[in-house]
């Protein structure tokens, strides 16, 4: 769980999500729901952690997946109230359906939708922008550079929200989410007005008909905002002047400016001019062109899609993406915005740049940067190998999550987004039966992702009958984005706000599921005799087999007992079988003696690497000191 | 005071950069730094950016750091451009002679990079029972111990104190002694 930082007089050292938070519960927010995904994970559990400490009666929870977050949050804003639904960029493509209804609607209470971006990617499997998902439902999107900014916007886009009864999205990139700032606090505000639902059916509920009301309001609304954007936010849209004639200026939104201005400020650049856009749907366009008709030539900085450059009416001598000034992937790093304002001012390479000796360092001691890998002691690594084990040949479609990181062990063979891995194991029985074929098919998914998207896929599979072997890989946690509660957890985020734990078991018989079966996940010889039965169950019915690989998270600092180990130099044959296949951060291997052996300093002693050797080598240091 | 800290996922970096920060608080000095989060921190390599002073980015560019504070010898050496010319590293290493590599040894030499070492997976296996988790204070010492960083052990260790949990707080104290001990005799 998120630590929340503690409080010096009125200043704190903030995360960026743990300011964004703040922001929400000050703001008088009541409803406050959101699906955990990296960068955005740590804003809700700071949001209930300042909820208690703020006396704020609102209700904070973790909905099953983004669209159920964002629909939960969206009815409260129909009685009035302030409501907030939070998540990662792809969380807002499962939450699109809703996403796109809301801003059709004349909301009643202000509606914040926050979405973390992640350029770069740190933890993700694209690097959307969704400013453009802003744009595409026409509605205002707030860009902070800062976490003390993120915090102010949460305030604007509520107020913003309730003046025009639309939905706002607050758009953090990942440099503001996981930055550490000093950031100052404020109070709680008093909830706005009361909460009341108004039966109003032509408010209400979207029918075709109303979109001919509802559609040109709400293009109306984009102009109306736009013209409040050029005017009212001087806070956030602003001209940082050059001191001596420009010769360039930049308009940059989000971190982009941060950066872009330390830059300067480091190579003492007073002729440079830049204006900050904090506001980058709707364009405040006048403000813009106004700019750039006083420059020489312009630059745009944003992340990661050209947003604000394509709102340009006239892109005609614009330095920028669609050009290919500025790259069209990837984050924009000092280093790279360093690169192109060198080159774009005709400066000598500035400094960072790379030493020959480092890089021939770099060869000669051959040092790459580290892979994530599963944490020593990980359940998720005994299971997937029993599963691999089990059925060599099988395909196998895995999911989202930390046992995503099960391609290291040659046991994930396709990975597509959240639920994915029950759908994809429908799709690969119904072409190989399709062709005349029969192939073994091991879909894994983690507990958190089953109710996340996993369900679905399930019902559908037991009624169109497709044989495939789901394992659900449970380990009491959502563990990649730092350990939150989820359904099988049964936990809440506020103090004294008890759930109620929702068995796997029960949901996959109730599904229609007849061979359900759960296994201790160390236990790798039971693990690869339930695989082989559940498969031979799907395959002569031809319906889904659930397996439950149990065991908790090594975060979750389990008690287990402990199993020192050791690898027989004598006995191993240095075929690293067990890198390739069990990947342990504490089972390495020594090139020059090419032998396996323990690294102490990671190994949790688990004992599960005894039964991976075949060789036998890996085996338990015996009895004393216990 | 622009920081790098580097790593690999689970050696505790970010413990690092909230006691930086818990410091500067206390002087009345602005900060604004990086972390990561998620997938790069199962395992992986990790690098938490941290500036004390007047900035608006999070990130420190290639060339700009004061201090590399390096929890892996081989994370160290894939950040040390980071360092800026006369910049201070700050090292856990476990193999000695990679170190004395040639173009590394070069390279540090032409930009005049002073080096802190120190072999702590060796120090905290003859003194904590080889409980690398107090690796992050460990460095924290080493750092205070260089001298490299403007802060003084008692402020360190105050801010150390207040953010571990009840149960660390005198194993912490040992070993940032033990960190800041055994570097102050480093070259």
């Amino acid at each position: 769980m998120t630590e929340v930082s503690r409080t010096v007089s009125t200043k704190a050292i903030l995360l960026g999500n743990e300011a964004i938070a703040r922001g929400i519960v000050e703001a008088g927010c009541l409803v406050a729901s959101a699906y955990p995904g990296t960068p955005s994970s740590e804003i809700l559990p700071a949001v209930a952690k300042f909820a208690d400490e703020l006396g704020s009666p609102m209700a904070v929870e973790w909905g099953v997946n983004e669209k159920v977050a964002f629909e939960v949050a969206a009815a409260a804003s129909f009685t009035g109230a302030r409501s907030c639904a939070v998540m990662k960029q792809v969380g807002l493509n499962v939450a699109a359906d809703p996403f796109m209804s809301a801003a059709h609607f004349q909301l009643k209470g202000g509606m914040l939708l926050v979405v973390a971006d992640d350029p770069g990617p740190h933890s993700s499997q694209t690097e959307q922008d969704s400013r453009y998902f802003a744009m595409f439902a026409k509605v205002p999107c707030f860009d902070p550079c800062s976490a003390a900014e993120a915090r102010e916007m949460v305030f604007d886009a509520f107020d913003l929200s309730e003046r025009f009864g639309i939905i706002t999205m607050l758009r953090p990139s990942v440099r503001v989410d996981h930055c550490r700032q000093d950031v100052e606090l404020g109070e709680l505000r008093p909830p706005k007005g009361q909460v009341k639902f108004d039966k109003e059916p032509s408010r209400w509920v979207c029918l075709p008909a109303s979109v001919k009301v509802n559609h040109p309001r709400l293009n109306a609304k984009v102009e109306e905002i736009r013209a409040a954007f050029e005017t009212e936010f001087e806070k956030y849209n602003y001209e940082v002047p050059s001191k001596e004639k420009s010769v360039l200026g930049i308009v940059a939104s989000g971190v982009c400016f941060s950066v872009v201005s330390d830059i300067l400020k480091g190579w003492g650049r007073e002729d440079v001019a830049v204006l900050k856009i904090g506001t980058p749907h709707p364009l405040p366009v006048k403000m813009v062109t106004d700019f750039i008709s006083r420059q020489p030539k312009v630059l745009f900085l944003e992340e990661t899609y050209p947003v604000m450059e394509m709102q340009l009416p006239d892109r005609t001598g614009i330095l920028g993406r669609w050009n290919g000034i500025v790259p069209g992937a990837g984050e924009l790093l000092p280093e790279t915005v360093a690169d192109i304002l060198a080159k774009i001012l005709g400066m000598d390479h500035p400094a960072g740049e790379g030493s020959p000796l480092l890089r021939q360092a770099m060869e000669e001691l051959k040092i790459t940067p580290r892979k994530p890998m599963l944490c020593p002691g990980c359940p998720h690594r005994a299971s997937f190998f029993s599963i691999r084990q089990a059925l060599p040949n099988a395909v196998n479609p895995s999911d989202i999550g930390c046992y995503t990181l099960g391609v290291n062990q040659k046991a994930v063979d396709a990975v597509m987004d959240m639920g994915a891995s029950v759908t994809m194991g429908s799709g690969f029985f119904l072409v190989h039966k399709a062709a005349g074929m029969e192939r073994p098919i091991v879909s894994t998914i983690g507990d958190s992702t089953f109710f996340h998207m996993g369900l679905p896929g399930l019902a559908s599979a037991v009624y169109n009958r497709h044989a495939f072997v789901l394992a659900i890989l449970d380990n009491s946690t959502t563990a990649m984005t730092g350990g939150q509660a989820n359904p099988a957890v049964g936990e809440k985020l506020r103090k004294g706000d008890a759930g109620r734990k929702v068995d796997i078991e029960a949901v996959c018989r109730g599904c229609g599921v007849t061979f359900v079966r759960t296994i201790e996940a160390y236990d790798v010889g039971a693990g690869k005799e339930a695989v082989k039965e559940a498969w031979e169950h799907a395959k002569s019915r031809s319906e889904p087999a659930v397996i439950i690989f149990r065991h908790p998270c090594m975060l979750l600092r389990p008690q287990q007992s402990a199993v020192q180990v050791k690898v027989d130099p004598e006995k191993c044959i240095g075929c690293k079988f067990c890198i390739n296949f069990f990947n342990c951060p504490g089972l390495v291997f020594d090139e020059k003696k090419s032998k396996a052996y323990i690294d102490e300093r990671f190994c949790v002693s688990c004992g599960v690497c005894v039964s991976v050797c075949p060789h036998g080598a890996i085996g338990e240091i015996s009895g004393e000191g216990e | 005071m622009q920081y790098v800290i580097v790593g690999i996922g689970g050696q505790g970096i970010l413990f690092a950069s909230k006691v930086l920060g818990k410091i500067a608080l206390e002087r009345g000095e602005s900060v604004i730094g990086s972390e990561v989060h998620g997938m790069a921190q199962r395992g992986g390599s990790v690098i938490s950016h941290f500036k004390v002073g007047d900035y608006r980015s999070p990130l420190v560019m290639a060339g700009e750091a004061d201090i590399l504070l390096a929890f892996d010898q081989n994370e160290a050496v894939r950040n040390l451009h980071f360092l800026k010319k006369k910049g201070s590293l700050v090292v856990n290493v476990h193999d000695r002679a990679a170190l004395e590599n040639s173009a590394l040894a070069g390279m540090i030499r032409d930009r005049e990079i002073s080096v802190h070492s120190l072999e702590g997976y060796a120090l905290l296996k003859e003194h904590m029972g080889g409980n690398f988790l107090f690796l992050n204070v460990l460095l924290m010492g080493a750092m205070c111990g260089a001298g490299v960083s403007g802060l003084s052990l008692g402020e360190v260790s105050r801010a150390v104190k207040e953010l571990s949990p009840p149960q660390f707080q005198d194993a912490n104290m040992k070993v940032l002694a033990l960190g800041a001990e055994a570097i102050s005799g480093g070259r």
